[in-house]
């Protein structure tokens, strides 16, 4: 009885802890946890930590492209996109598609016998669908109800059951797995004895690139001003001569890119499933809770954590028995904790 | 007597809906000249014939009616959104089938203890997901209920207790109940729930404490600056309403005679929020007008082929799909739903004079 | 010469509120016109529906003779009318630079300004690259004004400038105002009646959502009883 008070005591201070302390010494401990816990479930094999750490990274990169476009659509226009998991989706079906010819929708990516170069061009060809839509969607739809957002949200999650019907209807429900070889998924280096495709590692350093690219857009260019003057005071913004509707209009076409950028360069390892959307959506509100609402620097820390728990989480499902389980409610599981324990995120405001 | 009389004045419309809805099994077993009470065989009943089919499709009505209300007394009354309030409706179905196959007590008893779990497990759930999140923005509200729900969705479907995706067969169901052998009793059971559930909702929105939730709906921190503790007010409605969805989902469960995670999944939570959108949000009569239409719409155009051009598309298998496209129409051309342009034309046309 | 801004019969709503009942203001050029009234009485509601922000439902709104009325806000400020709204509502986030960069219209606005900027606000010079968040209410103030004055705008819309000041800072905000006035029309709203008087031409008394005098401020001064009856504490 007394060993259960005390875990409980434990429990309750730390998350005491979790809620009262700096944002910087939270983002470190977590860090270490995570490490600390992926190594646990690693049992000491190197090789096996570092798949969980790469794939870890992985997650993060692909979580971020998700929540970037989430936070910042959030911060500037106050809605949550809760159709950004299904561009996502539609990213990775369109290069899926693309690239595998028994696929027969987009059969046009025959034309192109060379697979890598059919990659490439299957992806710049989720970037124009998630730009375009996405367009169409803040331009179309949003943008008559911003006297009303609670029906903004929920217009947001009816187009992202329209798309996932859409999805279905059109490449039926049953998951795709990539078949497809490209020669950077071909190409291999080792760490600690573990093989490892170089294409894990070109996604990896092309995520840190648009992280980076990111905060210079928003912290160099004059649009990147705009919009963080447009996350405090919108009206302000427009009394000064700028148009900030169109602002919105492309914000959210971006951030709707983004996702499908996620999407397309997730298909190699993820294929294109049904279900993926639905997951990257609430694993990248995780994010951005965790982040804080808004902020895009938390949202590019949180997506690391979330990134790494996810996976470590993963690890650790494969030697319990309820490990199907646990690894696909994974997301949702980090969303509930974060909610709970620290709801205002690591760099928000309270709201 | 004055009472009686006024109240009679007051709700005729649905008293006389009601003695229709007792009378109905009766009026198509006399119309379609088919026993209200299946097809004798033996010592049993089998359900087959027009009176019996259409008993099970306002059965279902009925659950789906139950939960887009309570869906209504949430978004249209309080305006707090979920977005997995399948996750009671889901949740109903498994504690009783649950309760019912596993605790191994005898039928009846089970059924009850089983529905009392359900009520107050949903209750409890809604409650405890309302306290974690209602002293945030609203939107956290949305996004917890949708984590939730999803868990529980994922978690069902791959559960092997309950048989992951196939689910849980009701086989324990005590026989007065049992919709294959004496529907019309269900389909009582459920009328009942419904036309409670309709008249409690009536009863607390038009009470003190349901004017305390419009004001909430309409400006929360005026709500507030009067001196009502807001966030007890929509806890209270997060709760019944969460029970009243725990309880249509016992019905679509007894039904069915089954749980399976389909009854959790995102779908149900959208045909409450399609619903209560199409049928006038806020208002009292649109739920049931948005359940009954979607059902019946359902039902009938389940084989229809839509021709455009070419390509034929089969109603039945595309139907989330254009329940999707007409749920964006209506949010965007539509948004008061039948019964709330209903009373705004009524409205205007009285203005002018 | 014409006037440069004339609101006729103005008429605005807010909500189901009827808040401006009939105003009429005339803004002449290189002028300071000064809007007085009591809280409440519709001063900052006016200047909204100048800007498209609270648009009115009938009446006329003309800028240098054409309509802008029924413009949304970005458009009307694009003519050459530069808000600055009561609280100081600068982006506190973002750093005095980025400030005034954001308010630039054209390539070099900020240049031609900037010189200008720092002669009537030396603080702000030293203040450059701090986040405006860090700034006191007086500097807030100041670069509040001075974001208008970024793009070549004609007229400044200023709401309550010395609101929430300390006297000193008071007087100095004021100075600004008389001599950015020599290159700027102004349309002012100002509470403190001592300090409009000081700085302003002519004036506009609004009350109750409608004007209800207007004329020069020399002659107000000397008009006690009108004072009296729409500014006193009643």
């Amino acid at each position: 009885m007394r060993t259960i008070l005390g875990l409980l005591r434990l429990f309750f201070s730390f998350g005491k802890w979790l809620y009262s302390t700096s944002a910087f010494t939270l983002v470190v401990a977590l860090l270490l946890i995570v490490v600390g816990v992926a190594l646990y479930a690693s049992q000491g094999n190197m090789a096996t930590f570092s798949i969980t750490i790469l794939s870890g990274l992985l997650r993060a990169m692909l979580l971020f492209l998700v929540a970037a476009g989430l936070s910042i659509i959030f911060g500037l226009m106050d809605i949550l996109n809760f159709a950004q998991g299904a561009y996502f989706m539609l990213g990775a079906y369109v290069a899926y598609d693309f690239q595998h010819s028994n696929m027969g929708v987009l059969r046009m990516g025959d034309s192109i016998p060379d697979p890598n170069l059919r990659f490439v061009v299957g992806v710049l060809l989720a970037i124009i669908v998630g730009l375009v839509l996405g367009f169409v969607l803040e331009r179309v739809l949003l943008r008559p109800l911003y006297e009303r957002p609670l029906f903004q949200l929920v217009l947001t999650f009816g187009v992202s059951i329209v798309m996932l019907e859409f999805i279905k209807g059109v490449w039926g429900t049953t998951p795709n797995s990539w078949t497809a070889k490209l020669a950077l998924q071909d190409a291999q280096f080792e760490l600690f004895g573990q093989p490892f495709s170089m294409y894990r590692l070109f996604i990896i350093l092309a995520g840190f690139i648009m992280i980076f690219a990111v905060a210079l857009l928003l912290r160099r260019t004059r649009i990147g001003i705009i919009i963080r003057a447009g996350v405090e005071d919108d009206e302000m913004v427009n009394a000064l001569g700028i148009n900030v509707r169109a602002v919105f209009t492309l914000v959210f076409a971006l951030g709707c890119m983004l996702a499908s950028l996620g999407g397309a360069v997730a298909a190699p390892f993820l294929g294109a499933t049904p279900s993926m959307g639905a997951t990257f959506l609430l694993a990248a509100i995780a994010v951005i809770v965790l982040g804080g609402l808004g902020s895009y620097e938390g949202t590019a820390i949180a997506s690391f954590i979330v990134g790494l728990a996810w996976a470590t989480m993963e690890q650790f499902s494969l030697f319990t028995n309820i490990g199907t389980v646990l690894s696909s409610t994974t997301p949702m599981l980090l969303l509930a904790f974060i909610l709970l324990l620290r709801p205002n995120g690591l760099f928000g405001e309270a709201r | 007597m004055n009472r009686v009389g006024k109240f009679l004045k007051e709700n005729w419309l649905y008293l006389t809906v009601l003695v229709l809805l007792i009378l109905l099994p009766h009026l198509i077993g006399w119309a379609t000249d088919s026993s209200p009470l299946g097809v004798q065989r033996g010592d049993r009943f089998i359900m087959r014939g027009q009176s019996t089919y259409w008993q099970s499709v306002f059965i279902e009505l009925f659950a789906l009616a139950i939960l887009v209300m309570s869906y209504n007394l949430m978004f249209g009354f309080t305006g707090v959104i979920s977005f997995g309030h399948a996750l009671f409706f889901g949740g109903g179905a498994y504690i009783t089938g649950m309760t019912l196959e596993f605790m191994g007590l005898e039928p009846t008893l089970g059924l009850l203890v089983g529905v009392l779990l359900t009520l107050g497990i949903c209750g409890l759930l809604g409650l405890t997901i309302g306290l974690a999140t209602l002293r945030l923005r609203g939107v956290y509200f949305a996004i917890f209920t949708l984590a939730i729900a999803e868990m529980v969705w994922v978690f069902f479907g791959r559960f092997p207790a309950t048989n992951g995706e196939d689910g849980l067969t009701l086989k324990s169901l005590p026989t007065f109940i049992d919709p294959t052998q004496n529907r019309i009793f269900l389909y009582y059971i459920a009328l009942a729930a419904f036309a409670f559930t309709f008249f409690f909702i009536r009863r607390l929105v038009s009470s003190p404490t349901g004017r305390v939730f419009q004001a909430i709906r309409e400006n929360e921190e005026r709500a507030k600056a009067i001196g009502y503790h807001t966030l007890r007010f929509k806890l209270f409605a997060i709760t019944v309403a969460s029970t009243m969805a725990g309880g249509a989902g016992i019905l679509h469960g007894i039904l069915n005679k089954s749980a399976r995670p389909e009854y959790l999944s995102v779908t149900h939570t959208v045909d409450a929020l399609l619903m209560t959108i199409i049928g006038g949000v806020g208002t009292f009569v649109g739920p049931v007008l948005g359940a009954a239409g979607l059902e019946l719409a359902d039902v009938l155009l389940r084989d229809a082929k839509l021709t455009l051009g070419t390509t034929v598309i089969n109603v039945g298998e595309s139907w989330n799909f254009l329940l999707g496209l007409v749920f964006i129409v209506v949010v965007l051309v539509f948004p008061y739903g039948i019964v709330g342009t209903w009373h705004r034309w009524r409205a205007q046309r009285r203005k002018p004079k | 010469m014409a006037n440069l801004l004339e609101l006729r019969n103005v008429h605005t709503f807010i909500g189901q509120f009827h808040i401006l009942e009939g105003v009429n203001v005339s803004v002449q050029h290189g002028q300071i016109t000064v809007l007085l009234g009591r809280n409440g009485a519709g001063k900052t509601t006016t200047l909204k529906s100048i800007m498209g922000i609270t648009p009115p439902k009938t009446g006329e709104i003309l800028f240098e003779g054409s309509p802008i009325h029924g413009k949304t806000s970005f458009a009307v400020a694009r003519l050459g009318i530069g808000y600055v709204p009561e609280h100081r509502a600068i982006f506190k986030q973002l750093s005095v630079r980025e400030n005034l960069e954001i308010a630039a219209r054209e390539r070099g606005d900020l240049d031609r300004s900037l010189d200008f900027i720092f002669d009537l606000f030396p603080d702000l010079k030293r203040l450059y690259h701090l986040p405006g968040g860090n700034l006191s209410g007086g500097q807030q103030q100041m670069l509040a004004i001075a974001r208008a004055l970024v793009p070549n705008n004609r007229l400044l819309l200023i709401d309550e400038p010395s609101e929430g000041l300390a006297p000193v800072l008071i007087e100095q905000v004021m100075e600004a105002i008389k001599r950015l006035s020599s290159e700027k029309t102004v349309l002012l709203v100002e509470q403190n009646f001592r300090v409009a008087s000081k700085l302003a031409d002519s004036y506009v008394i609004i009350d109750e959502g409608q004007s209800v005098a207007s004329g020069s401020m020399a002659d107000l001064s000397k008009d006690q009883a009108l004072i009296n009856k729409y500014l006193g504490v009643a």
